[in-house]
Parts: C-alpha cells; sequence; structure tokens
C-alpha cells in the first residue's frame, strides 16, 4: 500500500478502510473487482462497484435466498394443485384453446392426475403424495398457485424468471441484483453462488447466473458438482503448504517494488490483494464445502447415506452452509431438464421426486432449527407448469407438455407468510385465473422480502438505467408477506 | 438553419446545460419538460396512443385538453390538471413515477407561464415528431473536419497534440514526458499485435540513433502478420464472432466461421478500405455472380457476409422457432447499431426510443434491410445457409467415383445375397426334408403377407433369420470376404474431393417479405408496413435516406448494398464517429464518448468532441485506412507519454481521460495468454484456419484441445465451453456482442495464475530453457539465469538487488526441494518457481 500521504486518492482511502490495519481478514471478498472503484468506470448513480455491505432501502425482512430451481417445469396438477374435475373429465376431450410445443404427440384428451393428494399440517395445504417430505412442511410453505409466464418455452420463461424479461438474454440475474443491491456479508466466499449438477449444466448455462450488462463482480461464482467445486483452488501438490506461502511472498516483494514505481496506481494494488484474498479463501472455501464436518443425523436428514438423494442433498447441504456463513444469493440447478416429463410422467416425475423431496425438506426444517428460515428465503419452483392435456396416449407412455399459463412455485422463510396456498388455475389446471403471479410480480416481492425498492434498484448500462423489471408492470404480493 | 449555426446552437446548448447560472432560467417546453414528458407520458399520451383524448406531444395541445378538460393553465401551477395527477402519483399508472426533481422542473415551468423557444404548430402528423432539439445533439451533426486550436509548445507534434493539450491547458496541466523506450515499444508491441517485442527487437530499438526509428518501429509493427491478429479480435467483439450456433441442448459448431474471421484478419493486415470492409460484410452476397463458380477473392467476400451471422441462431432447438428466428433478427439489427451507429436502437423494437429520436417505425426500416435475408416468415437454419465450394471439376469427379463405388456396391450386394442363400440352404438342411420347402416359403415371404402358420414357424425358427450382420455365424470365410469387399467400396467413395462450404448471408431468388411493424416488439402482432431505410436522424430534416428496391427480376433485393453504401458514403454522422471512437478506445482504453455502444442522451458526452470529429474526417479522407489512424495517434505526443501519476494529475485528470498520461492497463486475455506462450516459447504462429477445438479437462476446466499453442484468436468460441483462462480474464462470452471488455481483478484470477496448469507448465518451460542456457551449479550460471528470466519476462536486466533477491529466493527453493526425495530436476523446478511469480507479477500482467 503506498505509504506517501501525497498519493492518498479517494481510492486508496477506501482501500484503507476496507483493510485497513488491524482488519482480521485481509481476504475481505471473493471478488475484490475495482474494490477501488475507478471512477471512469462507474456511472454516475452505480453503487460503487465493491461487495461492501450496503443498507436496503427499507427494513428487510430476508437478509439470503436459496433458490431450488426446479428446471424443467414440475408439473403442478400432480404435485401441489389438485383439480378433481380433471380427474372427472379425464379421458374427454378439452374444450378450450391449448398451446402445444410438442405438436407431433399434441391431444386434447383430459389426463387426470394418477396420484393421490391429501391436505396437510394446520394450514391442510393441498401435497401429492409424491412430496412426502415436503408435505411434512406444509404449514412453512406459501405456496403460489397462480404462477404464469405467457410463454411456454424453457428459454423465454427461464430468462424471464431469471433476467426479469421473457426470452431475452444478456441481462443480470435475480441474485446479481441482490448482490448489487445488498453487497456481501462474507468476507471470504463469494455473494452468488451456483451449485451445478452432475448431470450437466441446465438449458442456456451460463447464461443463468451472468451479471449480464453489469459488472462480473455480480455474477454467480459455479460451484462444480463434484470435487474440486472451485477451480484452481488447490495448489498443485508440489506447491502445496509452504512451497507456495514462499512463491506469493516472492510474488508480493516483486509487486511492492513494482508499485513503487508507479505510485497511487489502485488497479496494481488491487491486484495484490487479490492474492492475499486468494489465498484466504483456500481455506475458507474448503472448509464451508466440507460436509463430513457435519453430524450424521443431519447428513441423514438430507438423505446422504441413500444414492437417489445424496447429490442433491450434499448440495442442499452445502447450500445452507454457505448461507449460514453469510452467502448472500444460493441457487441449485438440477441437469438437464429432469421435470420436463413429455412422456413416461408415470415414472419419470416419482423418479425426479424422489430425488429432491427429502432434501428440499431437509433444507427448510433445519434451516427452521437453527433459527436461520426467518432471514432465509427458500424458493422451489420451475420456469413453467405442465398442461392438463395428455401427450401421446393415455397409456404408460403419457406425458405432459409445456404450459407457462399458469403452474405452481413455492416459498418458505424469509418473511414471506407461512401456511398460505395463495392463487388458482382453471377447473382443470390450465391457466392461473386467481391472484395471478408473474416472474415479474415474483421478483418484485422477493426484492421487497429483502428491503429493495424494484422501480428504485437500478444499473446504468448500455446509456440507460436498468432494472430488473424494466418498466414492465409488476407488483409487490403484499398478500404473501408475513404480517407479524 | 444554415448547418453551421446549427452546430454552433448545439455548443451553446451544452453549455448551457452545465452551467448553474443559466439552469436557474426558467425551463423551456422543448428543453426540458418535453423530455420528461416522453419518457413517462406521451407512450399513452400522443404517442402510442391518446388516451382521455389527451396529447401531450404540444404545449398547445396540453392546454387544450382531453375529456377531463385543460390540463395546463400557463402561469398557474396549482390549477394545471396534468401537474396534479402527475403530484398525486395517479400519473403515469403502474409503480414506474416521475421522479420528485422532474416534477419540480414541469411546476416550475408551469409557475414561469409555461414557455415555448418557439411558435409551435398548429398540428402535428401521429406518432412522436423528431425535434429541433433532437437534432441538435452533437452525434447527429454533419461531419466538419474541426481546425485544430493553435497551441504553442513542445508537447504538440500533431493536430491530435494541439486537441488534447488545449484542454490540459485548460486545466493547467501539459503532457507527460514522452516514456523511456523500452516502455514504448513494449506498449506499441501489446497495441499492434498483442504479444511483447522479443529482448533482441527491445534492444535494436534502444540502440537506434535514427531520428525516425520510433516511426520505423510503428511501420514494423503495422506490417507485422500479426497485427490482424489482435485488430482483428477487436472487431470480431464488435461482430460477436462465435463458432457455435447456441442452440439447445447441442451448441452446434459452426465450422466454416472461421473463414469469416480469416477474412477479417487478412482485411486488417491488407489495410483493406474500412469503407470497402463495411460493404463486404453487409452486402458481401450481393457483390459475388456465383453463376460462373467462385474465385478465392469472391469465396473471401462471401464469408465478409458473416458478420451477419454471427449471432446465436436457436432456431434448431425445436419449441417456437417463429419467436427464436424473430430473436436472430433483433439480435443481428443490435450488432448493426452497436458497430456503425453506437445507438442503442434495440430501444425503439417495442416504441419510439424514450430518450433518442429513433421512432419505432425507424427501427422496422432497418429491419426491412435485412429481413429478405432474415427472414422468419422463410426461416433458413443455419446448414441451409452454406454455399458448398464444390468446382464443377470436384463435382464431375465426384460423380464419376459415385458411379464406380455404385457398381462395387452392387456387386457386393449380389455376392452377400448369395453368401445368405448358400448360408439358408445348409442350415435348412438340418431340419427334415418335408419341412424345408414351407420354411423357406415362410422366411422368404414379406413379413406382412405371412399367414399366422408362417409367423409361427418363423419366430420358433430363429436360426433361420441370416442376415448380413450375422452371416459371420454361419460362414466366417464369406463374412471375411465380404467385409474386404465393403472396405473396397468405402476407399473408392473416399476418392470423392472433400466438400468444403462457406456459411453466407444471402436472400432467397423472388422471396421479398414485407416488413411490419411489431405492436410492442411482438411478432405476433404486426402492425404497419414499412420500407426500408436508414435511421431519420441520420439525415438532415427532410432528407431520410430511403432504400429503393432492385427491379422485381433482379436476383436480391439489393436493399443491404444500397444501404452498406449510404453508411460508407463519408457524409453519415455516425458511422465514422462510431468507428473512430471505438478505435482511439483501443489504443488508451477509453474511448472520447466513454459509452462506445451509445452516442445518444443517456450515454457519455465525449470528452473531445472536435478531436473526435477531426479523428473521423481524417479517417474518411484517408480513404477509409486505419493504419494511417494508427500512425497518426500513435506517433502523436499524446500516445507517447510515460503514464506515471503524480498528485496533480490524480487531483485534476484522475483517470487519465484528458489524457495527461498514458493510462496503465492490464493485458486483456487473449494477450495474456499469448505473451505467456511467447515468452515461454512455444507460441505457434501459424495463421488462419479451422478453429482449434475446445476440451474439458478432468476438473472441468475448458482449453485448446491438446493445450495446442496457438494464438487465442484461433481457438474455438464455443458459447457453451468458453475456455476458462481466457473468460477468467475477461474475454466475452458471446450472448449477443461485446461493446466494450470489463477489466476486473479479482480472487479467481489470481487462483488461475497461481494454481492454473497453464502459467505452471508455461513457467517450467521458460525454467528448462533458460537452464538449458546455463547449467552448473556455479554461481556465475544461476546469475545467468536469472539474468534471463528477467530479460524474458520483463524485457530488462534485473537491478542488483532484483538479482540478489531472486538467487536467494532460488537457493532457499532449491534447497527445499533438496528435502524432497521425490523431487525431480530440481534447478529446473525451483527456477520455474521464480519464473511462475514473474508471469504473475504486475510488471508482466501490465502495461505502462
Amino acid at each position: 500500500m503506498s505509504t506517501d500521504p501525497r498519493y492518498a486518492t479517494r481510492r486508496s482511502f477506501l482501500a484503507d478502510t476496507a483493510f485497513g490495519v488491524g482488519a482480521v481478514a485481509l481476504a475481505h471478498l471473493l471478488h475484490e473487482e475495482k474494490l477501488l472503484a475507478d471512477p471512469s468506470k462507474v456511472m454516475p448513480d452505480n453503487h460503487p462497484l465493491t461487495l461492501e455491505p450496503r443498507a436496503p432501502h427499507f427494513a428487510p425482512r430476508a437478509n439470503a435466498m436459496i433458490s431450488l430451481f426446479m428446471h424443467g417445469g414440475p408439473s403442478h396438477v400432480d404435485l401441489f394443485d389438485p383439480k378433481p374435475e380433471l380427474t372427472r373429465k379425464h379421458g374427454t376431450d378439452y374444450e378450450g384453446e391449448v398451446g402445444f410445443s410438442f405438436v407431433n404427440r399434441a391431444s386434447k384428451k383430459l389426463f387426470g392426475s394418477p396420484w393421490k393428494f391429501k391436505k396437510h399440517g394446520e394450514s391442510g395445504a393441498d401435497v401429492s403424495e409424491l412430496l412426502p417430505e415436503i408435505a411434512t412442511c406444509a404449514d412453512d410453505l406459501c405456496i403460489i398457485r397462480s404462477m404464469h409466464t405467457g410463454h411456454n418455452g424453457h428459454e423465454v420463461s427461464i430468462r424471464f424468471f431469471h433476467g426479469g424479461i421473457p426470452a431475452q438474454t444478456g441481462r443480470p440475474t435475480l441474485g446479481s441484483w441482490l448482490v448489487y443491491g445488498l453487497g456481501s456479508e462474507s468476507r471470504e466466499l463469494p455473494a452468488y453462488m451456483v451449485l451445478s449438477d452432475p448431470g450437466g449444466p441446465p438449458v442456456d448455462g451460463p447464461l443463468n447466473w451472468s451479471s449480464g450488462f453489469m459488472a462480473p463482480l455480480y455474477q454467480g461464482t459455479v460451484l462444480r458438482p463434484d470435487e474440486p467445486r472451485i477451480l484452481n483452488l488447490d495448489a498443485p501438490p508440489r506447491l502445496k503448504g509452504a512451497a507456495q506461502g514462499r512463491n506469493l511472498a516472492f510474488l508480493d516483494r516483486l509487486n511492492r517494488a513494482h508499485l513503487e514505481r508507479h505510485p497511487g496506481e489502485a488497479d496494481l494494488e488491487s491486484r495484490i490483494r487479490s492474492f492475499e484474498l486468494a489465498a484466504r479463501m483456500q481455506t475458507a472455501a474448503k472448509e464451508a464445502l466440507d460436509v463430513s464436518q457435519e453430524p450424521k443425523h443431519v447428513r441423514e436428514m438430507y438423505g446422504l447415506d441413500d444414492d437417489a438423494t445424496r447429490d442433491y442433498g450434499t448440495r442442499c447441504l452445502i447450500a445452507r452452509r454457505l448461507v449460514e456463513r453469510g452467502v448472500r444469493f444460493v441457487q441449485i440447478f438440477l441437469g438437464g431438464q429432469p421435470w420436463d416429463t413429455h412422456g413416461g410422467i408415470k415414472t419419470a416425475l416419482p423418479a425426479i421426486c424422489r430425488r429432491t423431496d427429502k432434501p428440499s425438506a431437509a433444507l427448510v426444517k433445519d434451516l427452521k432449527q437453527r433459527g436461520l428460515l426467518d432471514t432465509t428465503l427458500v424458493h422451489w419452483g420451475g420456469e413453467i407448469g405442465r398442461l392438463p392435456v395428455v401427450e401421446g396416449a393415455l397409456d404408460d407412455g403419457a406425458g405432459r407438455d409445456h404450459n407457462g399459463q399458469g403452474f405452481t412455485i413455492w416459498m418458505a422463510g424469509g418473511g414471506v407468510k407461512p401456511g398460505m396456498t395463495f392463487g388458482a388455475t382453471d377447473e382443470v389446471g390450465h391457466r392461473a385465473v386467481e391472484d395471478v403471479v408473474t416472474p415479474n410480480d415474483f421478483q418484485a416481492t422477493v426484492l421487497n422480502l429483502f428491503g429493495l425498492d424494484h422501480e428504485k434498484l437500478a444499473y446504468q448500462a448500455g446509456g440507460r438505467s436498468q432494472r430488473l423489471i424494466d418498466g414492465r408492470a409488476a407488483r409487490v404480493v403484499k398478500e404473501l408477506l408475513h404480517t407479524s | 438553419m444554415p448547418q453551421v449555426r446549427r452546430w454552433v446552437a448545439a455548443a451553446v446548448l451544452a453549455v448551457g446545460s452545465s452551467c448553474p447560472a443559466l439552469a436557474e432560467e426558467a425551463p423551456s417546453f422543448e428543453k426540458d419538460v418535453r423530455p420528461i414528458l416522453r419518457a413517462y407520458c406521451l407512450d399513452c399520451h400522443g404517442g402510442e396512443a391518446t388516451k382521455g383524448k389527451l396529447d401531450l406531444r404540444l404545449k398547445r395541445f396540453a392546454e387544450a385538453g382531453g375529456t377531463s378538460g385543460p390540463a395546463l393553465t400557463a402561469g398557474d401551477a396549482d390549477g394545471s390538471y396534468l401537474l396534479a395527477r402527475i403530484q398525486d402519483g395517479e400519473m403515469p399508472p403502474g409503480e414506474k413515477k416521475v421522479p420528485a426533481e422532474q416534477v419540480a422542473v414541469i411546476e416550475r415551468w408551469i409557475a414561469a407561464g409555461a414557455p415555448t423557444l418557439r411558435p409551435e404548430p398548429e398540428s402535428l402528423p401521429p406518432g412522436l415528431p423528431i425535434t429541433e432539439e433532437d437534432r441538435a445533439h452533437w452525434a447527429y451533426q454533419p461531419l466538419k473536419k474541426p481546425t485544430p486550436p493553435a497551441v504553442e509548445g513542445d508537447g504538440v507534434r500533431s493536430p491530435i497534440d494541439a486537441f488534447l493539450a488545449a484542454r490540459l491547458r485548460e486545466k493547467g496541466l501539459e503532457f507527460s514526458p514522452d516514456a523511456d523506450r523500452r516502455a514504448l515499444i513494449r506498449r506499441a508491441s501489446f497495441d499492434l499485435t498483442g504479444l511483447p517485442p522479443t529482448w533482441e527487437e527491445v534492444e535494436a530499438f534502444v540502440a537506434d540513433p535514427r531520428e525516425d526509428a520510433y516511426e520505423r518501429l510503428i511501420d514494423r509493427l503495422l506490417a507485422s502478420p500479426r497485427y490482424g491478429e489482435r485488430w482483428g479480435r477487436h472487431w470480431l467483439d464488435v461482430a460477436g464472432y462465435a463458432d457455435s450456433d447456441g442452440d439447445n441442448p447441442n451448441d452446434t459448431p459452426r465450422p466454416y466461421a472461421y473463414k469469416y474471421r480469416d477474412y477479417v484478419i487478412r482485411s486488417f493486415n491488407d489495410d483493406r478500405p474500412l469503407d470497402r470492409f463495411i460493404v463486404e460484410q453487409l452486402a458481401g452476397d450481393e457483390l459475388v455472380d456465383r453463376k460462373d463458380g467462385l474465385s478465392p477473392e469472391e469465396v473471401e467476400t462471401l464469408a465478409a457476409t458473416g458478420f451477419l451471422r454471427m449471432v446465436a441462431d436457436g432456431t434448431t432447438s425445436g419449441g417456437d422457432v417463429p419467436l427464436a428466428s424473430n430473436q436472430v433478427v433483433a439480435d443481428t439489427i443490435k450488432v448493426v447499431g452497436s458497430a456503425f451507429y453506437g445507438l442503442t436502437i434495440a430501444c425503439a423494437q417495442c416504441h419510439d426510443h424514450r430518450y433518442d429520436p429513433i421512432p419505432q417505425e425507424d427501427y422496422y426500416r432497418l429491419r426491412a434491410v435485412f429481413e429478405p435475408a432474415l427472414d422468419p416468415s422463410h426461416w433458413r437454419q443455419p446448414r441451409g445457409r452454406l454455399v458448398s465450394l464444390y468446382t464443377d471439376a470436384d463435382r464431375a469427379k465426384a460423380t464419376a467415383v459415385d458411379a464406380e463405388a455404385a457398381v462395387l456396391q452392387k456387386a457386393v450386394a449380389e455376392k452377400t445375397d448369395r453368401f445368405i442363400a448358400e448360408a439358408l440352404t445348409a442350415e435348412l438342411n438340418k431340419h427334415p426334408e418335408p419341412m424345408r420347402a414351407p420354411l423357406r416359403e415362410a422366411f422368404a415371404a414379406p413379413a406382412d403377407k405371412r399367414t399366422d402358420e408362417q409367423k409361427a414357424l418363423v419366430a420358433n425358427n430363429p436360426s433361420l433369420n441370416i442376415t448380413p450382420g450375422v452371416l459371420y455365424q454361419y460362414n466366417d470365410k464369406a463374412a471375411e470376404e465380404l467385409k474386404k469387399d465393403n472396405a473396397a467400396v468405402a476407399a473408392k467413395r473416399a476418392e470423392k474431393p472433400v466438400e468444403d462450404f462457406v456459411a453466407v448471408l444471402d436472400e432467397a431468388p423472388g422471396v421479398r417479405p414485407e416488413t411490419r411493424v411489431f405492436h410492442r416488439g411482438d411478432h405476433r402482432q404486426p402492425t404497419k408496413p414499412v420500407t426500408p431505410g436508414d435511421l431519420t436522424i441520420a439525415s438532415p430534416e427532410g432528407e431520410r435516406y430511403e432504400v429503393a428496391d432492385a427491379p422485381a427480376d433482379a436476383p436480391t433485393t439489393g436493399r443491404r448494398l444500397a444501404f452498406a453504401r449510404r453508411l460508407t458514403d463519408g457524409r453519415h454522422p455516425l458511422v465514422a464517429r462510431a468507428l473512430a471512437n471505438r478505435f482511439w478506445m483501443h489504443h488508451f482504453g477509453r474511448g472520447i464518448v466513454e459509452t462506445p455502444g451509445d452516442f445518444g442522451n443517456l450515454g457519455v458526452k465525449p470528452t473531445h468532441p472536435e478531436l473526435l470529429d477531426w479523428l473521423a474526417c481524417t479517417l474518411v479522407e484517408s480513404g477509409w485506412s486505419l493504419k494511417a489512424f494508427h500512425r497518426a495517434v500513435m506517433t502523436s505526443t499524446a500516445y507517447r507519454q510515460a503514464s506515471l501519476r503524480d498528485s496533480r494529475r490524480d487531483e485534476v485528470d484522475p483517470d487519465a481521460a484528458l489524457l495527461s498520461r498514458f493510462p496503465v492497463r492490464r493485458l486483456d486475455a487473449e494477450s495474456l495468454r499469448d505473451a505467456v506462450l511467447a515468452v515461454a516459447g512455444p507460441l505457434d504462429v501459424t495463421p488462419f484456419g479451422p478453429a482449434v477445438e475446445v476440451v474439458e479437462d478432468g476438473v472441468g476446466l475448458i482449453n485448446a484441445m491438446g493445450d495446442a499453442p496457438r494464438r487465442s484468436v484461433y481457438l474455438q468460441v464455443r458459447r457453451s465451453r468458453p475456455i476458462s483462462f481466457l473468460t477468467t480474464f475477461d474475454a466475452p462470452v458471446m450472448a449477443v456482442n461485446c461493446e466494450r471488455r470489463a477489466d476486473a481483478t479479482s480472487a479467481p484470477q489470481a487462483l488461475m495464475l497461481m494454481n492454473g496448469d497453464f502459467v505452471l507448465k508455461h513457467a517450467e518451460a521458460l525454467a528448462a530453457r533458460v537452464v538449458a542456457a546455463s547449467p552448473g551449479d556455479a554461481p556465475e550460471a544461476l546469475d545467468a539465469r536469472v539474468a534471463a528470466s528477467w530479460r524474458a519476462a520483463y524485457l530488462r536486466p534485473p537491478t542488483p538487488e532484483e538479482s540478489g533477491m531472486a538467487r536467494e529466493f532460488v537457493a532457499d527453493r532449491r534447497a527445499a526441494l533438496e528435502r524432497d526425495p521425490d523431487a525431480k530436476d530440481r534447478d529446473r523446478a525451483a527456477l520455474a518457481d521464480l519464473c511462475q511469480q514473474l508471469f504473475n507479477s504486475n510488471e508482466f500482467l501490465y502495461v505502462d
């Protein structure tokens, strides 16, 4: 750090406060990009390019979010939205209009759910027999049955959910906005982390955690599905331990001598710190990701002892450990599109429920027993739902095609009303008809839970003021907010 | 108004808006109030709709009011309904409200008597008109070469310096002294070639006594084939270059996209005039007559149209093809807009641009230029846009080979049938005689014609079902023979000439789709038809450029060619400015307009508007020569100055926007990778050709196949597999295109340098070379190695202090390795640690 007061610029002042003498952790943030934001690169109204914690617009309910993204389109009429009328009309032709994606297998035959529903908890929430574990959390859930994207395609709707505008790419994702608005609570872990699936990336790949037009500081850091979960975190065997320490010490000497020849050059100072930070992270991230530290009963609670649930359970457990350590936004994706049950739904849907039911429920219960659920928003849901009519024939090959007109998601904790079922689809579950909630409403509501006003939270880019919802119609769904 | 006077008026306006004394004056409708109404109200009141019969496009309309009566009473803010509704938060509806400070502007304006700058017309045609204020914006002024200010002094070598020095002097600053020669050659080499100079080149330059040593250096670098690879890469960012379609789930590779990349690199190396470069990229297909075969030059010209084929094309993903194809069109228009206009024209896709004078109709007029070639109603998927490069001779040869192969194939088929018949007879002979005929008949009968009895026979005697695939189980020798025969057929077919293709954007003959404005940008809601043309604001009032279609029997509509010629006629106000600004940005790290993709109202104003115009005009006058532009810029004092900060400069010019010093910059992703390869030794400078494929390694890092040491520009740009090292250092992952790269400093970068294979491996390579040149245990050998490492990485010898420090470090590492029984080649390993730190250090990563 420059010791010559003549070169004390605003930037080095910021550096001193963030890393000041006596700061316990020099490793302050994972992405230390431009901690000393170069003013030339910041548009006038943007937050400075740092991850310093920032005050929300008003008192927040939530300070962290875990999104269990159920990519592919979970079949709401088989999981959370029972339709007796659909069962009654099973096998008859649907009289309304349907938009199909897979016309070659399209049919207008209504397809009653093959599964039974029961009411659960004091709230009496309807949950299908396919999700016995989530059913036990019924009184903590806030179930929204009236989601509507208006588009049946995966990409169109998933971009709507993450980026705020249907089909459009190049935009920052929800996690980017939260981190931009609030900064990071963690001093040694990335604020926005994504847990990818061994089965591969979701459709659209890295666009799902892109920071779009925002600085890369705000993009999601992807944890790999297997060890090593963070690339390059470990030193190669030859450099483990003292060797790397000596290397870094020598590098530091080179850099400080160079800095003396370039006094006041903040980029060079940031670079020096980025190495210090990286070294700290090697320890912190390793610790956070090590689920073997969890007691046996916790590991079993998440299903780590069962082949079917081990992978998803491990990721849910990591998500909890990350949130506990101050990570702002964690999103768990599935590989491919396991909820995209176009055919063979009678075997495919139970299989994906089996993989995810117990870990998802464990996450809610575990957060609750640790007192973290109050401030941690858990979100479970896909980008679309599925049609009430059959795709293919009403036999073992039966499936359901895409449906962005009406479907279900749920949230828990983080200030949403527990034990609530909100909104409704029509009598067969095709279209949301009551208290319709769009992804933009969902986003406005999530930001609100974090104490952020979606109209105020703006980022200057591309020559204009950009917002998550970008001026589209949206409302904070106040009915979903916990009032007590 | 004559153009000159308008320009002066604009300058006065620009000053006015930044001068506090004038800002206290009463606001005017045109300058202050209308922009607010435009952003918040005009969509429903006068633009797309006239709700409540209230039109707010003119003050007089507001006074006339709508169904609720007059909206405005001049002089009476409290009595003006318009203001009341806004203050109550009732208008605009929805959650987007007019900010308080803007409401205050409206209030002050009404209170001051609601003045207008000039009399308003009686009526207006529908839509949002382009106003005089709109037209006064700097970016739309006709290009006119300004005279450089007369600035005396040592530091002024060229007109560029004069413009910059005049501003600096206003602020009491001067240019910094020239950088030393070592800094200059490193700066210029990275800038023009993306590679460091060699040690020998540095020494030669430092020792060159000639007056014009520096000018010669620039000429040498401009003549290097490496130049096009560096500056072509800049252009590929704007074009959104990618070697894959971005479709789901395959992200299908584009095996021929590289021909566009090579075209770009060749164009830069040849200093192809930029007007021609633009015309070829937008309309190369219209310049080539394909009827009489294709010359290599014609293939190049066709490949140039790859510019319009670079965005992601998801139309093969299944799903909503009209949506996906319309997205391709919209993305392509965005690329065109950012490359040539420097405007955010995409905003006008759904409605009249809220901040810039781009009516929605203009957006669709632009779309009409491209729609015959990018036509969602007759969509052609990527593979349907390939043009075969087969010559007539190739085709004749292929036909002949096919014919010969068919003869061979027929013989093999007959032989196969014979072998099967023989095997069947032998097999039938194992059955009792009376059964043989019925069995033979049952198997010979077509499957759907068999009687129940025959079906049973077939089902119960699977061993009689002899196919070519199982023949070997009955007659091994026969099967072997057939295998050889089939191989001979395949060998014959392989004699066909390999069919090569070029990916082209062109029009299907005879297809002339109608372009309509889409309501709210939704392709399912087409409204009124439009004809092709340039943006209205890009021409003087009343002179909007319209594209005239070629006659109906012409092979193409000629729209893109006409449009491209219009862009490059040398008078277009946006094109030369956008290009000059972009090239300037690559030299100095920031443009004269800091937002290269937005010259509009929300963009950042130019720091040196006259310099920008001078550069733009000079670019056109030079015959659109980019190399002449480089020479002019790089021989200026501004470019040659040192990068050191001091407290005075930090105070007045903290981010070097005024260029009181040269900004220090980190190497970009490609330069960093290429520099490590060059310094370590293995850099392969083979130019051109198919992209080097990328693969994912065991831990998930994506790298060039076989760690190929080719220059980064030749590595495959697979959207779903961005190269880990490059993206970590801010190479763009192409969503659409990249107008300006981020320049981040992050812990993942540090981890990549500390622990990633790439740097480790090449540090070892450098160490191996250095140890081999100075072997042995003598202290002199170690000194020589340290010095050689310094020269390689830093292009200078170490100071005695550095030398001592490095020797100590290497000795210490060597001693530690001595204690490790498994360590191999300890001299090299110890030195590799030193080399890795040199690669990772700021002196290597940054350019002064």
